[in-house]
């Protein structure tokens, strides 16, 4: 479970773990409670709701009265055309596949998983749509730029 | 109802309380604003500036014919102070729900607004008017005129509003450019380029009076508002009573500004503002001949509904509010879509999230909702959070809270800001004046770095991505529609105590 995310220093390499039910980060932990609520229980004891939001590959975040803004940077993504695109961004091994030819998908479905670089990536579809073809499936090896499937 | 937003939004509802049909006008862009919806009827104004929509006056009076409306209601900004507008609604056979066009005139040219306050007694800042025209010659008699005032001192358009037309000058040698300027910008924004000096006072309050005035000879006031805190000549943080306010100066204030409406035959709701200077002496600064944006402080603290008295002055009936009481403390922010780490740089995007705090003495006046998009065509005030308490301390307690509550993501907001700006030690002891936030933040303002809670956040980016929170409903979302209606089944075995 790691992201790369934006920050004025560079990017920043995000490594949740998990123990239990909570994702951990630097001794902080969150944990998803019913309807989406998400919990923050601090490194130092203090607990708190999140609210979040995601507006382009922007997430925001409240948290105790402040907003914080973390631009999310797709792994191996050079820019947006690739944004969600079905394309392997990057040479690597499909972990999982979780559509079937004939599905219909909306904009931003989760499509396919791949793994490279111990960083999972996860293929989203670009558009609504009809996925006509699937290309490989869970296991396979996968150059940078293979066409993964076809959505129309 | 001749306005949008918000205060569009505060009117339909006092209509519709009094039992009132409304139409809203509307500028194509605003096709589905929450304004729109509380009306009974939408009229699609034809055009796309604001000049071709909000400020047409003959297409907004024809829009009133059309649909058989009786009256008009300007609200603030826009025609709201145009005296030619108010003739032009009363020529139409129409109620025009404000002021005489006379008074609007009066006072709304500066330099008469003075001569007709000085005439009345009441005190106005020290300082000239000059009429003279020629630039030449206007800037002879300016000069002339800056020796007897003496500095420092400000320049203002008579024409003016807005900061426009206006310069601070400390020294003599500054004055003819200063002056060149002030004049230039007059003409350009007014087309009008008469400027009138006044003593800069600085370190003054400013403190203004709610007045209201019916057609049976009846003018009261409805005591003070302060609204010091300002950035860039905007207020941001208002409240009444005013902390530093006595019976007896209230009582004084009062009566100058019963005095400046009843000079003007003034009818319906206006507001007087002065400056208080820390000697304890005040000065007649301008009349707003309208409602204005922190008038629910005022109705909080009162307990008049200010626009419901508009509109029963319009009707012809007398005012229903009686002697002035004045019970507990209320406090209005004001919310922008700005980034105030940046300038206070207006901001736009979308309202991802919009969740307003909500509990007791919490009141929320805005024209959005979640969903809408913030846009630059309009004013980037998205809200008006007000919160009344028993004292002045509990009602700071209160707005901390409600703001750290105000969750608004996807548009940056002032929000943060007016949370630290309730923690500053002038606000805190009630001791603002009109450069707090330039001596509070000098380099301006920025967030305070937390690093716990920024990590805090970026575990929660981290893992919302992971669980795909954003392909769910938001928490936002889910809280704020309270998941559907409740069904009776789940309540039946409930007791209540």
């Amino acid at each position: 479970m790691q992201h790369t995310f934006a920050s004025k220093d560079g990017p920043i390499e995000v490594t949740l773990t998990k123990t239990g039910d909570a994702f951990v980060l630097e001794g902080h932990e969150l944990r998803q409670h019913n309807r989406g609520r998400v919990h923050i229980t601090l490194r130092d004891g203090r607990t708190c709701l999140a609210h979040t939001a995601k507006v382009g590959d922007v997430w925001w975040v409240h948290l105790n009265g402040r907003t914080y803004k973390w631009e999310r940077i797709e792994p191996g993504s050079s820019g947006a055309e690739d944004e969600g695109g079905l394309v392997a961004p990057m040479p690597g091994k499909v972990l999982e596949v979780l559509v079937r030819e004939g599905d219909a998908v909306e904009a931003g479905a989760p499509l396919m998983v791949l793994e490279a670089m111990k960083m999972e990536h996860r293929i989203v579809a670009s558009t609504d749509g009809i996925v006509t073809n699937i290309h490989f499936n869970a296991g396979d090896q996968v150059a940078q730029g293979a066409t993964l499937l076809d959505l129309e | 109802m001749a306005n949008r937003g918000e205060i569009a939004c505060r009117i339909l509802r006092a209509c519709r309380e009094a039992g009132h049909p409304t139409v809203a006008i509307c500028a194509s862009n605003d096709v589905g604003s929450l304004f729109t919806e509380m009306a009974n009827e939408v009229i699609v104004l034809n055009g796309d500036t604001i000049a071709e929509t909000y400020l047409d006056q003959q297409q907004i009076i024809q829009a009133a014919k059309t649909t058989g409306a009786t009256a008009i209601h300007p609200g603030f900004g826009f025609l709201s102070e145009r005296a030619d507008f108010a003739t032009a609604v009363e020529s139409a056979g129409l109620i025009w729900i404000g002021p005489s066009a006379l008074a609007i005139k009066k006072m709304g040219d500066k330099m008469t607004a003075r001569q007709t306050m000085r005439a009345a007694g009441v005190p106005v800042i020290p300082g000239e008017e000059v009429e003279e025209v020629d630039e030449a010659k206007a800037l002879v008699a300016l000069r002339d005129a800056s020796t007897r005032v003496g500095y420092p001192l400000l320049l203002k358009a008579s024409s003016g509003g807005g900061g426009k037309g206006m310069r601070a000058v400390h020294g003599p040698d500054e004055f003819d450019q200063a002056a060149t300027g002030a004049r230039r910008e007059a003409v350009a924004a007014f087309g009008d380029g008469r400027i009138y000096i006044e003593r800069l006072l600085s370190g003054s309050k400013h403190i203004e009076i709610q007045v209201l005035a019916d057609k049976h000879g009846r003018t009261v006031h409805l005591g003070e508002r302060e609204c010091s805190v300002q950035r860039r000549h905007q207020k941001v943080f208002e409240e009444a009573p005013g902390p530093t306010m006595s019976q007896a100066l209230r009582e004084a204030m009062g009566q100058a500004a019963v005095a400046a409406a009843e000079a003007v035959n003034y009818v319906g709701a206006g507001t007087v503002e002065f400056l208080l200077a820390p000697s304890g002496e005040f000065f007649f600064l301008e009349m707003n001949t309208r409602i204005q944006v922190e008038h629910p402080v005022t109705e909080l603290v009162t307990g008049v509904d200010i626009v419901r008295e508009q509109l029963r002055i319009a009707n012809g009936e007398p005012m229903s509010c009686g002697p002035l009481m004045i019970r507990g403390h209320a406090i209005e922010v004001r919310l922008y879509a700005e980034d105030a780490a940046n300038g206070f740089l207006p901001s736009i995007g979308p309202l991802a999230v919009f969740r307003p705090p909500e509990g007791p003495g919490i009141r929320l006046d805005t024209g959005v909702r979640e969903g809408d998009d913030v846009t630059p065509n309009y004013d980037p005030m998205l809200a008006k959070l007000i919160v009344w308490a028993p004292s002045r301390h509990e009602a700071l307690q209160k707005m901390r809270r409600a703001l750290d509550e105000f969750v608004v993501l996807g548009t940056t907001t002032n929000i943060e800001f007016l949370r630290d700006l309730c923690d500053a030690a002038p606000v805190v002891d009630g001791l603002t004046t009109t450069t707090t936030i330039d001596e509070l933040w000098p380099n301006g303002w920025n967030p305070p770095t937390v690093p716990m809670l920024e990590e805090a956040a970026l575990l929660t980016a981290a893992s919302a991505e992971t669980l795909g929170l954003h392909r769910q409903r938001t928490t936002g979302t889910a809280e704020s529609s309270n998941g559907g209606p409740v069904s009776p089944f789940s309540t039946l075995q409930r007791r209540f105590p």
